[in-house]
Order: C-alpha cells, then structure tokens, then sequence
C-alpha cells in the first residue's frame, strides 16, 4: 500500500490557500445533520470542538477527565510560537518554518510544518479574542520571550501557566457550544474501541467511567485528539491518566502508526526520589536561561555542592558547546546529562542528576529579579524536594516529556482508515524527530481552530456515508470486543497491581528504549515487553467489578495497551539505525558523540500497520521530500 | 423587572442584607447618638426625644426603618435555608483555615447573634417605646428619661441589655465589613484598614450602647 | 515514618459511606500525598480489596483534578498547596489524619474521596467566555492591555476548577470559583461586550447548581492553591449591581 500524503501542489507557501480553495465545503443548512466525534478536549480537541460546533456540525465530545478543561495540556508551562514578529527581530513565517524542520531534524514534511507556521499567527489574535491574559509589555503590546535556544523572541506566554490559559480559552468557547446546544460533552468517557463501517470510521465504543456502562456513539467522521504516549516510560512529566489506548485501539482497527520512536526527552526535571514516585515534574526550559550546568569534575564527588570549588567543577555543556552554552537543544542537553552521569559523575543519592546553579546569575542580577523570573519555578522545586534553589544548585535529570510519534495522517489530518481524523500530540504530523519548545502548543490549536474546520468538511462533503444507527453489527462487534477485554482484564484476578507491571515496562523502556538506544538493548527490549504482557494477563490483579467507578480497571486495561505498543516503538527504534532528533542509536554518532542522520536510508516516515498482537507488524513508508530547505546536520557548537 | 428577580439570587440576597445592613448601621449611630445624651442630663436627653418623636415624619421614618429591619431579617434566614441546603451532609472533621481567613466567632454566629438581636429589640420597643409614658411635668414632652432610670435599676434588665449589646457587637463585627464587601466597595488598598474598622466599630458601638445601663445601675448616671 | 489514616469509604453515590481506618507504613518524606495513598492502594490491591478511589492527573497542582479534605481542610495543611503538590515531610511519624470527599449538595459523591463537580461546567457554560467564533479575530496587538491590568486578569484567570473553596465554605459556595472567572473577563477589553449578561447568567447557574451564597467569611481564598483572592468576588458583588442599575 502506497501512503498517499495529499500533499497540495504549487509552490510552498501557497500550498494552503490553493488547497482550501479547491476543498469541498458543506452547505451551513446542511452541517447540523452531520455528527462529529471527538475524543479528546486538550488543546487539540476543544479547539475542534469548539471551531466545528461555531460552524454548526453536531459535536460529540468525549474525555476521561470529569471536566474537559482537565486534559493535559493545562499542564504546559513555557509558552506558545507564533510568527508574529512583533519583536522586530527578523522573524517570520518561514523561519518559523526553517527552525521547526530543522529542530525535527528534517523528519517533518515541509507543507505541513508550513502550514503550521502559517496558523501559528492567527491562533495568537484568537486567543487574545478570547481573553487569553497573554503576559504583556507596559506599553500594552504582548510580550514575548526566547525559549528553548530559539534565535528569535517568538514565544508568547501567560506567566507559567500558558497550557491552562490556552486550554481554558478553548474550553470556555467549547462550553459556549454546549450551552447553544452544538457540542455535546461526554466527560469521565474512555473510548475504547473504533468502529468502522465500510472501510470507514463512524463511531465509536466508551465505557462510562462512572457507571461502567458500555456506550455506542454513532458519526460521519471521527477525530482523536487524545494525546501522546508519554506514559509507556511510566515516569514522565505527562499526567498519569495519559496513554496510548485510543490510539492504540484505533490502530488495531487499521490506521497506521507512525514514527513512534520519536520520543522527547526534556533535560530539566526534578530528579527521581524513590520507588513510590509517580511522575516526574518538569521545571521549564526558561531556568538554563540563567542556571548554568554543571557536575564535579572528580567521579562520585558527595560533598555539598556549595563545598565544591570553583576549579573542579565541569561546566559540560558551556564547555562543549561555546556558542549555545547551556541553550543547547533539548536532545543534546539531555544526552549530555546521561553521558556525565553514566561516566560517574551525577550528583545526588542516587547519581542521576545533574546540578543547574543560580549563584552567578543571583549575583549578576540580585536575588529580586531572579526571584521575579523563576520564584514560582523555585517555590515548586523547594515544594517537592525541599531543598531552596537560591542557595544551593537545583537537581535536575532528563525526562521523558513528548511523542513526536503517532497515528499517521495525510495533509488533512486524516488517517489511512477514511474519516478517521487524527490532531495534536497523538498525531505523528509536524514535529519530525524532535519538538521545538513552545511548538505542541501551536500544533494542537492550528489542528483544531485551523485545519479540521477545512479538512473535515473536505471529507464530509466529498465522502459517502451511509446512514446506520448504534444497532449496526459492526456497533455490536465492537462492543463485544469490549466487553470481553474487561471480563478477561476482571478474571485474571492474581497478584501484581498495574502499577507495578507499568513500573516494570517502564524501568524496560527507560533503560533500553530511553535517551541513547542500541541494538543490543533494544532486542533486549523487545525479548523481555511480551514476557511482561503474558505476565500482565496471568498475573493482574483488579479488585471490585466493572459497574462503577475503577481507576484500578482503567489503569489496568490502559497498561494492557502500553505492552502491546511498547513492542512497536521498540521495534520502529531498532529498524531505525540513524541517529536523528529524540532518537539516538549509538552506533550512529560521529566522532565526538553527536548525532548522525542517514538521510540516504531514514528520509522517511516509518508508519506501521497492525497484524495481530505478538505478531510482526508490517512496515509502510512515506518518503519525504524536501524541496524548499537541504537538510545538513544539525550542530550547535 | 429582571432587577427584581436580580434580588432574589443569593448575589442579589447579599447586596440586599448588605445594602439594608450598613442602613440598619446607620441608625444604630444614631439611636447610639440619642442615647449618649444621657449623660448629659434628663432635659437634652428628652429633648432629642421629643423632636424626633414630634417630627412628623416619625411614622414613615418608622415604618421605613421597619422594613429594612425585615428585610434585613428576611433575607437572612432565607440565606441561611438556602446555605443550609448546599451541605446536606456536614463533614466528619472540618476545622477553620485560617491564614487570610476572616473567619470568627462572629462571623459563624451571625444568625444567632442576628435572631438574638431581634428577640431584644421586641423587648426592648416593649419596655421603652410602648413602656409606660410619663411626661416631664408641666409639658407635652414624653419623660423617657424617668424611663432609662427606672429599668435600668433592675439589673435583670441591665444584665439582659449588656448581654444584647455584647451579641450585636460579634454581629457588628463581621457584619459591617462584611457588608462593604457583599456591595463590592472594598478596594484591595483598603481591606485590611475596612476589616480593623469594621471590628473597632463593633466594639466601640456595642460598648457605649453597653455603658449607659451599666452607668445608670450604678448611679453615674441618676 | 507511620501515619494513621482514617478514610471515608462509599462504594457508589447512593451507597452510605462511612469511615475506614489504615494504616501507610514506611512512608517517605520525599514521597507526596497521593503517593503515599498510591503504596496503601498497592497493599489494598495485593489483598484483593478495593483500592481508595481518589481523583488526580498533573500532580503537579495545575489541573485541579485532584482534591478531598486532609483533617478538615481541603487539600491538606499547608497553603497554597493542592493535595498533589503536598509532600509527607509536612508531617510527622505517628499522625493520624482523616480523609474526607468534599461535601456539597452541588458536588455529589461519586465513590470514596471522588465527587462530581460538573457543576463547575455548568456555571462556565452559562456565560464564562467571550462569544468570538474562531476567524476573523483582530491582530492581537491591536487590542492594547496595560501590564497591571493584564497581571490582574490572570490573578484571576489562575483558578484551577479544583473545588476547595466550596468544600471550604460552610455555605458549599462557588462565589470564588464564579468570580474568578467574572473578575478575569471583566478586566479585559475583550470581556466587555457581554460584561452585563455574564455576571447575571453565571450567578443565576451558580444557584441553580445548589451551591450556597457566600458569607464573606474568606476560608475559600485562605485554602485556595492559587491564592484567587476574596477581592474577586468583591468584584463579582459589584458587577451585578452594576448590572441590575443598567438594566
Ligand atoms: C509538563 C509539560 C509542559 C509542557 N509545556 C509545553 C510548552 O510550554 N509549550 C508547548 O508547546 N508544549 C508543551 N508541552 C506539550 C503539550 O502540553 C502537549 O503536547 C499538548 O498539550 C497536547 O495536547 P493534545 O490536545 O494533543 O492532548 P492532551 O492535552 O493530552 O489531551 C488529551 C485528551 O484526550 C482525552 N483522552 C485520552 N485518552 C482518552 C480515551 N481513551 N478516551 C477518551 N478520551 C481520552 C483526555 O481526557 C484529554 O482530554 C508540555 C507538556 C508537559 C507534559
Ligand atoms: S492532580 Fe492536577 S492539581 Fe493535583
């Protein structure tokens, strides 16, 4: 099979504009008539909720969450990229562009990233709209900051809080929905299956999380904005409640996964304390601004760090990398860490951390203004450590933080299964191997306000669909499968709780499937994942029944999933044999340990096709062409 | 007409007890004002009295002020029905925050102290305002003077008053800043000076309304 | 270090609930609230008996899911802290502390220390937005907001939805959680075209919603993990009167 991307023709930056024009659109009288699924309300999918629910398409709305405004992008910090050039410091559509393809290490297809790019300017003017408290100039004029080693001020950003406010922007106009009746909203509703009909995806099967009733929900299209599958390493910065099931489930069905390699590590978090740890927090980008890196210079050095001098100190990374300093990348920061520590140098009980010291920048700039740009970061470090960042340095390790992976999409965010639309994280789209800062953000709102309003429309219009009801047997099949995943997850009945066989996948993937991957691990991986799925289903134990509220059920079936899909990611890694983005092969790496690209045999995206769990999946490819920009290696020294 | 309906939300409740409160404040400075004339002596005391008394507009004025204090009543006991209802099932362990919280004795009692307040101002419209009428002799003026001195020598009645006075001031305390903030006039610069006010009023209020029965029992004022 | 902990149990929400005691043994100063429920769970669990049911997500105390009363205050002793942000070196071997759902005739329980605050939503619906459909928005620099007033905005904005100020409030009032958002609105230019009907119609789905009317007694803003402040609701008091002379 062929992966037909859809991409429009002409020249780059008209790519768009043609394409819109020459989409179908449905008739406003019309829309009303048509039914959309989305699951999902993070930024991705309440801003399709909202956009398409303004337009007059009968939404239905599903989440975990007991309220959308929940999902896990209220979690991000940073801040959000716009073109928008307001700095006057040579910005533009097409940097934007330029620096996200090379960011993702030139694993991204440019229309797509251009587009982004593009959208990336109006999403600004409509969260202002919706009242967004954007950080502001005295003047009045948005501020805006440089973020993650960006050469450019284009990161927009309401205090440390940026996801929630964007997220609550979406929610609020998606609750505007509800109320005119547009949109309805699904809460505490996990999808579990997808249901097709003739080759397409009309509805889908949740469980009430409440109640534990299996629903059926019938549609035109359906869109998953689900988010990514940060969760597998089982400590990451992402929510715990986050997971792969969705997709996972819609994956089963057909649609094609695609790069799901493509991990982020996010060099800044707060270093693990113990077995019980649950999540690991993120502490921004923003710090290596002004907190320099460094570990000892002497292997297993357990002084206080204040008691270690001057002279036997490395500062790795100002040292590595003169002109980039600590603003390196985040894969290259990250790996750097896990070099020093791996070679003895890590820090803390355990070793694995690294130290990021304020002293020079608390005397450079006195205590009240780094107060004023980090005091909350430093308030939660003290809350979660205990110990006080203005005195001695914070602890920091890498962690996992994003997928670029996902469920393959064309150019109009739709997957290989027809109308099965697919935004935000838990699509493979825009950010190729690696994530710039500040670009999830963009990616979700640009899917949801900007592309699916078109896109969808395009496929309704031009699709067609037949009209069934839930009673349809493919409805029943589904359910049925359900239903009976549930009896079989109930009946196990053994000894270990999910949680532990998620911490053990977890220590797996972490070890072998983590920052730096190789042959060796990654076959290891890929021998001991199926060990741990057959002992899931011998060995899980889920106490009480199906009909009320389980977290231990659902954790347990979300689990379930990650042990099938953590086979796939280990296996896209190990088929993958270059170094690119988030994605390191040590047998790939020049001389002095930077990553190396294969472009001759790695310029495309790897989507796979499902054959049956334990059974090898097939391998699809879609070449990337790269017309506008040369892909050359990337180097920050 | 949707004012109306307005008034009846638990906002509009508050802005009504608040609005109705600080007038209820108002002429509690007053009344306290005529009071305070007792210690200057029968005649300035009667005198006050009778202007207010002779001034025709007493009965809309009373009638007036009638209203609020219904109002006033009203409007809180519905609040607290409504309040009652939102907790139908009170917690296991629930202790006060504290921190920035305004949270006092007064505040948690003021149904209490308010119904209490109400049971006294009827014994007292009985004793005083429809109590026996004396007149100073020779004149139309209504001795209400003879009055003061003649209850407040009984110090059941002493001892009952001091005791109102004491729950309308923990009333007064949280009531009176309370109010400014229900009508939304307490700008961010002020509130810590309005909450100190608010519990200074309280006192000194009660206090002197307190002092007059307490001086007259004990002869300072005969 | 050991503590001693008494939960409330209910299996559903028509069930009566009533409270259990356990015992967390080995607890690390290091690990957080939910963390040190997370390893009571495991032992529940490897039992066969049902685990604590209790809501959370970011665990970093920004998504307001978590939440439930640590001996009678919302989310634990310590300010400005959500029960996921709180960590156990707050406390000493040997305590023993209650957990309670938040009680609200507006927040139904669901199961154990888990309650339903859809209602929040509700009052959200009912006007806590500004009415821009997606398009057609004007550049966003075009709409000059002086930093103080776009600082205030976001004081307000910061609400999570997590619910302590009405399980706080001895009224079960969501005056803070209303305001925040009326406040947050009403200082921007954006939020002024439905300035009037908001206040009226999210007050209205406020009560409708069965919570209480507020007090001004300010125990919502002293458990607040935000510190959304009482002014907020000040703010909302006088915008309805605003509302109610302009009509
Ligand atoms: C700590 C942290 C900080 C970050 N900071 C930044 C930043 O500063 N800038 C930036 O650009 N990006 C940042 N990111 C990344 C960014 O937040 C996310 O990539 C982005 O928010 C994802 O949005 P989404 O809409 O795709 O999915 P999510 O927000 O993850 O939403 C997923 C939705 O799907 C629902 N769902 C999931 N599974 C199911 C199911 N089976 N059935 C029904 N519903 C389901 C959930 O309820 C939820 O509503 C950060 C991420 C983290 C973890
Ligand atoms: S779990 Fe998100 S705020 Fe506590």
């Amino acid at each position: 099979m062929t992966l037909d991307s859809k991409i429009p023709s002409g020249p780059l930056a008209q790519k768009w504009d043609n394409h819109k024009f020459a989409s179908k659109l449905v008739n406003p009288a019309n829309r009303r008539k048509h039914t959309v699924i989305i699951v999902g309300t993070g930024l991705a999918g309440a801003s399709a909720a909202s956009s398409l629910g303004e337009l007059g398409y009968n939404v239905l709305s599903f989440c975990i969450h007991d309220s959308p405004r929940r999902a896990h992008s209220i979690a991000a910090q940073g801040g959000i990229n716009a073109a928008k050039n307001y700095q006057n410091d040579g910005d533009s559509i097409y940097r934007l562009f330029y620096d996200t393809i090379k960011g993702g290490d030139y694993r991204a297809r440019e229309a797509n990233v251009y587009r982004l790019a593009q959208s990336s300017v109006s999403i600004i003017d409509q969260c202002v709209a919706q009242g967004v408290p954007f950080a502001r100039e005295y003047g009045g004029q948005l501020d805006n900051r440089s973020f993650g080693g960006a050469q450019v001020s284009r990161t927009f950003y309401a205090r440390g809080q940026t996801g929630q406010q964007l997220l609550l922007g979406a929610y609020q106009s998606m609750q505007r929905q509800v109320a005119k009746g547009t949109v309805k909203q699904f809460a505490q509703r996990e999808m579990l299956d997808l249901v097709l009909i003739n080759g397409q995806a009309r509805g889908i099967i949740v469980r009430n999380l409440i109640t534990g009733a299996i629903e059926r929900y019938v549609a035109d299209a359906v869109c998953l904005a689900t988010g990514g599958y940060g969760t597998v390493y089982y400590l990451s910065t992402n929510a715990v409640n986050s997971n792969v099931t969705a997709a996972w489930r819609a994956h089963k069905r057909g649609a094609f996964f695609a790069n799901p390699c493509f991990t982020q590590i996010h060099p800044t978090c707060i270093p693990v304390s113990g077995e019980h740890q649950s999540k690991l927090t993120l502490m921004s980008e923003s710090l290596r601004n002004d907190g320099r890196v460094w570990v000892p210079k002497n292997k297993g050095d357990k002084r206080h760090p204040n008691d270690i001098p001057e002279s036997e100190r490395d500062y790795y990374l100002e040292r590595k990398y003169p002109s980039f300093g600590n603003l390196v990348p985040r894969d290259v920061a990250s790996r750097n860490a896990k070099l020093v520590c791996d070679d003895g140098h890590g820090v803390g009980e355990s070793g694995l951390a690294v130290y990021l010291d304020f002293k020079n920048a608390i005397d450079r700039l006195g205590h009240d203004v780094v107060a004023g740009r980090y005091g909350n970061l430093f308030e939660m470090y003290e809350k979660i450590t205990g110990e006080n960042p203005y005195n001695e340095p914070m602890r920091m390790y890498p962690a996992i933080h994003y997928t670029m992976g996902g469920l393959w999409v064309d150019y109009n965010l739709m997957s290989n299964v027809q109308g099965l639309h697919v935004l935000g994280e838990a699509n493979f789209s825009d950010h190729g191997a690696n994530r710039l800062g500040a670009s999830a953000l963009m990616q979700g709102l640009a899917d949801g306000y900007f592309v699916i309003p078109y896109t969808l429309a395009h496929y309704i219009a031009g699709a067609s669909i037949e009209k069934v009801t839930t009673d349809h047997d493919a409805f029943k099949e589904a359910e049925d499968n359900v239903q009976s995943r549930i009896n079989k997850l109930l009946a196990v009945k053994g000894s270990k709780t999910p949680r532990q066989l998620h911490r053990e996948l977890g220590r797996v993937m972490w070890d072998d499937v983590g920052m730096a991957r190789n042959e060796k691990g990654l076959k290891n991986a890929l021998a001991q994942i199926p060990k741990l799925r057959d002992e899931f289903w011998q060995n899980v134990s889920i106490p009480g029944d199906q009909n009320n509220l389980n977290k231990n059920l659902e954790y347990a079936g979300r689990v379930a999933d990650y042990l099938e899909f953590a086979e796939l990611l280990a296996l896209d890694a190990l088929t993958r044999t270059e170094s690119c983005g988030g994605h390191f092969r040590e047998e790939s790496q020049t001389p002095d340990q930077e990553a190396r690209r294969d472009d001759e045999h790695f310029t495309h995206v790897s989507a796979w096709e499902f054959k049956g769990v334990g059974t090898a999946p097939t391998l699809h490819k879609e070449p990337l062409v790269f017309e506008e920009v040369h892909p050359s290696q990337r180097s920050y020294k | 007409m949707r004012a109306l309906r307005m008034l009846g939300s638990s906002v509009g409740n508050k802005l009504l007890l608040g609005l109705t409160g600080l007038a209820l404040f108002g002429f509690l400075l007053f009344h306290l004002f005529g009071n305070l004339l007792g210690f200057l002596g029968p005649e300035i005391y009667n005198e006050h009295a009778h202007a207010l008394i002779s001034n025709p507009l007493i009965i809309p004025a009373e009638f007036g002020i009638l209203a609020i204090f219904l109002t006033h009543i009203y409007k809180a006991v519905v609040n607290y029905w409504k309040n009652r209802a939102a907790r139908p099932v009170a917690y296991g362990v629930k202790k006060w925050a504290g921190g920035p919280s305004r949270k006092s004795v007064g505040s948690t009692t003021m149904i209490w102290t308010g119904l209490s307040v109400l049971i006294f101002v009827a014994i007292h419209l009985k004793l005083f305002k429809y109590g026996p009428v004396y007149f100073e002799a020779g004149t139309g003026v209504r001795d209400l003077y003879r009055l003061l001195i003649d209850d407040f020598r009984r110090p059941g009645i002493v001892a009952g008053y001091v005791l109102a006075m004491f729950l309308l001031g923990l009333h007064l305390r949280h009531g009176i800043s309370s109010s400014i903030q229900s009508l939304g006039l307490m700008p961010e610069s002020w509130t810590a000076r309005i909450l100190r006010a608010g519990i200074v009023l309280a006192i000194l209020i009660a206090g002197l309304f307190a002092v007059i029965p307490v001086a007259v029992y004990f002869g300072a004022i005969r | 270090m050991r503590i001693h902990l008494t939960v409330w149990r209910q299996s559903g929400p028509k069930d009566a609930g009533r409270f259990i005691t356990y015992t967390a043994e080995d607890v690390s100063p290091d690990q957080s609230f939910l963390e040190m429920l997370d390893v009571v769970n495991e032992q529940l669990i490897k039992k066969g008996e049902e685990p604590i049911a209790f809501d959370s997500d970011c665990r970093e105390g920004i998504c307001g899911t978590c939440g439930f009363m640590v001996s009678g205050i919302p989310h634990g002793p310590e300010p400005g802290t959500t029960v996921c942000q709180l960590h156990m070196r707050k406390f000493k071997d040997g305590d023993s502390l209650t957990l309670e759902p938040w009680r609200a005739e507006a927040f139904p329980v669901i199961k154990d220390l888990v309650v339903d605050r859809s209602a929040f939503d509700k009052i959200i619906q009912a006007g806590g937005y500004t009415s821009v459909n997606t398009g057609g928005a004007r550049d966003a620099n075009a709409i000059l907001i002086g930093k103080s007033i776009a600082d205030a905005a976001m004081d307000s904005a910061a609400c999570i939805g997590c619910g302590a100020c009405v399980a706080a409030c001895k009224n079960a009032s969501a005056a803070l959680f209303t305001s925040a958002k009326i406040t947050h609105l009403s200082l921007l230019p954006q939020g002024q075209v439905e300035r009037t009907t908001r206040v009226v119609n999210m007050v209205a789905a406020m009560d409708d919603a069965g919570f209480g009317s507020c007090s001004n007694e300010g125990e919502c803003e002293a458990v607040c993990p935000k510190g959304i402040s009482l002014k907020n609701i000040a703010t909302m008091n006088r915008e309805y009167w605003k509302a109610m002379l302009a009509d």
